[in-house]
């Protein structure tokens, strides 16, 4: 293993961070710029996540549609990184980080399997 | 469209507080949005995980880049907190309101007090333990060979998992310190919607040998997993509000970005009892929504 493997792995993941941030953070920006243009408060209730009305919501320039999308990337981008890590961490024959990177992808599903049963 | 003005200003001074004395906006969302825009307690969590992503994000990218976070050792731990934010993450749901609120006073209590502490420190400046941590981050900068470390490797033998984990200038130590460390992190998080850096950034400096630089950057990447595995849990259970994360998140991420530029203009010692104050009386207002008076 060189010492410029690694290092390009993490400057690689640190690009995808930024990436996924800021193009999240601009969904969710123009989502609140039509909230806000709209006249409706942010306190009003708000639809729930339907993955079917996403794209019919951006569409529309329907605020909901943003900030849902918006959200969607920012709760991703991490488990973006890990993924990115574990393909990395192989390319460069680190068996036990794949191992640790493996887990940790298998630790988030079991979160989408709770919030999923008790919701 | 006065509430969701309100609630940008309020993300944005959040983030510029946050962002000034080191801390993840969790423990400022949840009072902001509890106390001053009524927000039950678990939709104001919710939103507050959501927060902190985007700041970890913003901050480990550069971290990372800098090559100042350690990623292989972050990666390990937050398998650790993923697992506590799971189990926060589906306690969260179970647990009394006035509980949860007992709990963040508590919190925000211990905050104040760790930043008093920090104050008094800066005052008796310690310059070897400065030095010390220099010596890490720049060995750190440099990379491996900086401190001879694949000579020593050469003479000692083939790296060890542990050796694997450690940085130039320091060695990684009580790994099993600090998974524990990290599951209660992660519960911690899940439970009150912060990074859960006030618990990992100790547990790594002081127990396991990290230098407190590469522990604050390590724990802002492990920010992100800790906090996005409970999100997701809130998510699923129908526990964030798009409406109210547009501002907030815009908000705070504006703010901590204007903090991070200003940060060497302002006399953080002055800022530091203003916020132990702002904390102190935060802490009073949800211990009395706790005990039913608020």
């Amino acid at each position: 293993m060189t010492t410029n493997g690694p290092r390009h792995l993490e400057a690689s993941i640190g690009r995808l961070l930024t990436i996924g941030t800021y193009v999240s953070v601009g969904l969710i920006a123009i989502g609140t710029v039509l909230l806000i243009g709209s006249g409706r408060s942010p306190l009003d209730a708000a639809p729930a996540l339907d993955p079917a009305r996403l794209a019919s919501d951006l569409g529309g320039l329907q605020p909901t549609g943003f900030l849902w999308l918006g959200i969607l990337g920012v709760v991703a981008t991490p488990a973006a990184r890990v993924a990115a890590a574990l393909v990395g961490f192989a390319r460069s024959g680190e068996r036990r980080m794949v191992l640790v990177a493996g887990l940790i992808v298998i630790v988030i599903a079991i979160g989408v399997a709770v919030g999923t049963a008790a919701s | 469209m006065e509430v969701g003005l309100l609630m940008l200003v309020g993300g944005v001074a959040t983030g510029v507080f946050g962002s000034l004395l080191g801390l993840g906006g969790g423990v400022l969302i949840v009072p902001l949005l509890t106390l001053a825009f009524g927000l039950d307690l678990r939709a104001a969590v919710g939103v507050s995980l959501v927060c902190v992503i985007v700041t970890s994000g913003a901050s480990a990218s550069v971290y990372l880049q800098l090559n100042v976070a350690n990623l292989r050792l972050g990666m390990l731990l937050e398998l650790f907190t993923a697992i506590g934010a799971v189990v926060g993450g589906a306690v969260a749901f179970l647990l009394d309101e006035r509980l949860l609120a007992g709990l963040f006073a508590v919190l925000l209590a211990y905050v104040a007090v760790t930043m008093l502490g920090r104050a008094r420190a800066d005052r008796s400046d310690t310059p070897a333990s400065d030095e010390a941590d220099d010596h890490a981050s720049s060995a750190v900068e440099a990379g491996p060979d900086a401190d001879g470390a694949t000579l020593d490797q050469a003479v000692a033998g083939p790296p060890t998992a542990t050796d694997r984990l450690s940085g130039p200038g320091y060695t990684v130590r009580n790994l099993r310190i600090g998974a524990v460390g990290s599951v209660f992190a992660g519960v911690v998080s899940a439970l009150l919607g912060i990074g859960g850096g006030i618990v990992k950034v100790p547990v790594m400096h002081l127990v396991m040998g990290v230098p407190l630089r590469v522990s604050t950057a390590t724990s802002n990447l492990m920010i992100g997993i800790t906090a996005s595995t409970s999100a997701i849990v809130y998510l699923i259970r129908g526990g964030i509000d798009p409406y109210v994360v547009g501002p907030t998140v815009v908000g705070v991420f504006l703010g901590a970005t204007l903090g991070s530029r200003t940060a060497h203009r302002v006399d953080l010692r002055v800022l530091r009892f203003l916020f132990v104050a702002v904390l102190l009386y935060t802490a009073f207002e949800m211990a009395r929504r706790a005990l039913g008076i608020g």
